[in-house]
């Protein structure tokens, strides 16, 4: 129950589409989202292929969950073979475009192929109609947005790519909403390739479950006692910007390209300074908590900015000027970026420039170099054309790969690992490269009571929370709500009309986790590619919490070895043959 | 009473709209819902689009059957007095009332206690005195 049971499959190439059934065995074993996403690509896709080719695929993945009113069900996972990575690559976006698709009556959207022009999809129900874009080619995310606003429906939802994803750069994103994303690893750039301007959907079914008036009261009980409590509520009073003073304070904050871990402007950009400038609050669909600041500075408005582009795109650049950072931000959206990506980048440039390797023109905190990057990268312009490559093929191309702060070629996130070693280890393991959302141990570690300077335990930690976010993300909720497995089973049971255990919940998180490094595998990622920056296993951190700490390479390598081991996978990090059995992948 | 929301706390979430169909429609589908909370984004700012129920009480002045009335502080609507003539419908000021199948959905506030009211996370709508 809470299924459409149907998929919709759209060849771009010849502007067809079809409505298949949903493989019903692969919703109970993947469930939605994350990993049925994945599950259909690894199913579908030839080993190998090109990601920015016709051969590619891009997948939209509701959930058990959207279009009910289970608070915080409201975000959408994208699943592709990433143009910056070669990985696995899924990303998720809130908004409303996950609720609208699933009363539009589908589970996903399986998109194949090419289009021969700039084309968008308007889905409205059982109407699929491959569409002619050339007037939107070109425009800017928001721009593109508000124009199908005018041609559709003023309430149409849409996923929209800017000019990045057109010129095919791998730190493009998907939009929604103006300012959601489907982030990281190159998503829009997939989109891009496929001559896909937008898809855009409306929908009027409606979704059924069983006995709802009890469902909804036990809803209710559940938003109020395990949602709207002080657990979660930092979301709505101050979001992910309350993290520019706790990594201040844990020596974990990325400044000047990693090169230390606080910042002495910390307080121009952090949540009291961003309180002053913020206009409104915003949430996605079904969400209780409400995450968005949007706030106007100068001569922009934007929806953030989140912690990730307040440190990775502001202290890690040397730039404390909050107005700035938000123009950065707005740039970044409108041009369809990645801010954590843009942001390395730029700090690399930087970085490269000071040492004299290549200089860019770019030094660290100087506002007016860095507002021109944005707009060069989506361009493909002057030194665009170079920071475009991203830190990964920049290093290849110029040098200074010991402190190209990325793995397997997606940028870091803004926590310093070498003040939080299980953060080190997530980020060498992640499925899609250097990544704050498939584990976060920074929690327990940095914040909490754990030893952040030690690799003991950590292996079963990553192992934990890896699990967890990979069956959160598969139901699919937010990471905002930070409900425990059981809750979540409980939630599953409601619908299901079985009871569905934490322990079930958690052999799905593993199965998704080990289908994600198969598919890896399968393209040749091993044990070489789990690795971390030259820097954060020589250089000593020296201000803060983090002064005279590195993440010593044996200890790392000790920490490696202990996962693989817990995993059940080989040494080079494959997953042996009885593992990927006995979790029915094989 | 009637329902009025306070924009600077909403943060368009639509849990309102899904307790609504939820509550008179047995679905989740906002689109039937009898009140229209959205906010979306445009280049100048945040713009909110509602549609609440004000207790104008014109569709009961207007209703040429007594199908629509006035009791204990809300509307009651009796389907077998409706001729579906539509005139509330055109009316209602505040687009609440829609048509259905069979006659016509209005806000009758759950009879005193509004699930939209009880579900919105953040105290947004809210159920006010009016005169």
């Amino acid at each position: 129950m809470c299924y459409t049971g149907k998929l919709l499959r759209v060849n771009l190439t010849t502007g067809q589409s079809q409505v298949e059934e949903l493989n019903k065995q692969w919703a109970v074993d993947y469930i939605g989202g994350k990993g049925l996403g994945i599950k259909y690509l690894y199913e579908e896709l030839s080993p190998g292929i090109e990601p920015l080719s016709a051969e590619n695929k891009l997948i939209l993945m509701t959930g058990l969950f959207t279009g009910t009113i289970i608070p915080l069900s409201g975000k959408l996972a994208i699943i592709t073979k990433s143009p910056a990575t070669g990985t696995i690559l899924d990303c998720s976006i809130g908004g409303h475009f996950a609720a609208e698709l699933k009363y539009a009556g589908y589970d996903g959207v399986i998109l194949e192929g090419k289009a021969t022009k700039p084309s968008y999809l308007y889905i409205e129900d059982q109407n699929v109609e491959l569409r002619d874009a050339s007037e939107l080619w070109g425009q800017g995310a928001q721009d593109t947005e508000l124009i199908l606003r005018d041609k559709i429906h003023e309430d149409v939802k849409a996923l929209v790519i800017g000019p990045a994803a057109e010129n095919l750069v791998t730190m493009s994103c998907i939009t929604s909403e103006f300012y959601r994303q489907a982030g990281r690893g190159g998503v829009g750039a997939v989109m891009g390739s496929k001559n896909l301007k937008a898809v855009a959907v409306k929908g009027s079914g409606s979704i059924s479950v069983p006995n709802i008036k009890q469902f909804v009261d036990t809803l209710q009980e559940v938003m109020r006692t395990d949602t709207l409590t002080d657990t979660n509520l930092w979301v709505n009073t101050d979001g992910t910007p309350l993290l520019v003073d706790l990594n201040q304070d844990t020596g974990i904050l990325p400044t000047r390209n990693f090169q230390e871990g606080t910042f002495d402007d910390y307080q121009k950009i952090n949540s009291d300074a961003l309180k002053t400038v913020r206009t409104g609050k915003k949430g996605c669909f079904s969400c209780a908590l409400g995450c968005g600041n949007y706030s106007r500075s100068g001569r922009s408005t934007v929806e953030g900015p989140e912690y990730e582009t307040l440190a990775i795109g502001g202290s890690n650049c040397g730039i404390s000027d909050l107005e700035a950072i938000i123009e950065f931000n707005d740039l970044c959206d409108n041009l369809g970026m990645d801010t954590i990506s843009v942001g390395n980048v730029i700090a690399f440039a930087m970085e490269l420039t000071e040492k004299g390797i290549k200089d860019f023109g770019l030094k660290f905190g100087d506002v007016d170099a860095y507002l021109k990057v944005p707009g060069l990268i989506a361009a493909q312009d002057g030194i665009g054309v170079d920071l475009g490559l991203g830190v990964k093929k920049l290093s290849e191309k110029y040098g200074g790969s010991d402190f190209a702060m990325q793995v397997k070629g997606l940028e870091f996130p803004g926590y310093e690992p070498r003040g939080s070693w299980g953060m080190g280890l997530a980020y060498a393991t992640s499925d899609r490269g250097a990544c704050h959302m498939r584990a976060w141990p920074v929690a327990d570690e940095a914040y909490g009571d754990l030893d952040p300077f030690t690799v003991e335990g950590k292996a079963q930690l990553v192992i934990d929370l890896q699990h967890y976010n990979a069956a959160k993300f598969s139901l699919i909720l937010c990471d905002f709500w930070a409900l425990s497995m059981e809750t979540m089973g409980t939630l599953v049971s409601n619908l299901q009309e079985r009871t569905v255990s934490e322990q079930e919940l958690t052999l799905v998180g593993e199965r998704v986790v080990n289908l994600a490094r198969q598919f890896n595998v399968r393209e040749g990622y091993s044990k070489d590619n789990d690795t971390l920056p030259e820097r954060i296993f020589k250089e000593t951190l020296k201000t803060g919490a983090t002064k005279g700490q590195f993440l010593p390479r044996e200890e790392f390598e000790k920490m490696l070895a202990e996962y693989y081991s817990l995993r059940g996978w080989d040494h080079n990090g494959k997953p042996a043959e009885a593992k990927l059995q006995e979790l029915g992948i094989i | 009473m009637a329902l009025k929301l306070i924009e600077e706390l909403c943060i368009g979430c639509r849990l309102c709209q899904l307790a609504c169909s939820a509550a008179k429609e047995e679905v989740f589908n906002p689109e039937l819902a009898r009140l229209k909370v959205i906010s979306t984004y445009t280049k100048t700012g945040l713009n909110y689009t509602t549609s609440l129920c004000s207790m104008c009480l014109i569709c009961v002045g207007i209703c040429p059957t007594e199908a629509i009335t006035h009791q204990d502080g809300h509307l009651v609507y009796d389907q077998d007095k409706c001729t579906n003539c539509g005139s509330c419908i055109t009316e209602c000021p505040e687009k609440v009332i829609t048509s259905r199948e069979q006659g016509i959905a209005l806000c009758d506030f759950c009879g005193g206690s509004p699930a939209c009211v009880e579900w919105c996370p953040h105290h947004a709508l809210i159920n006010q005195e009016v005169n």
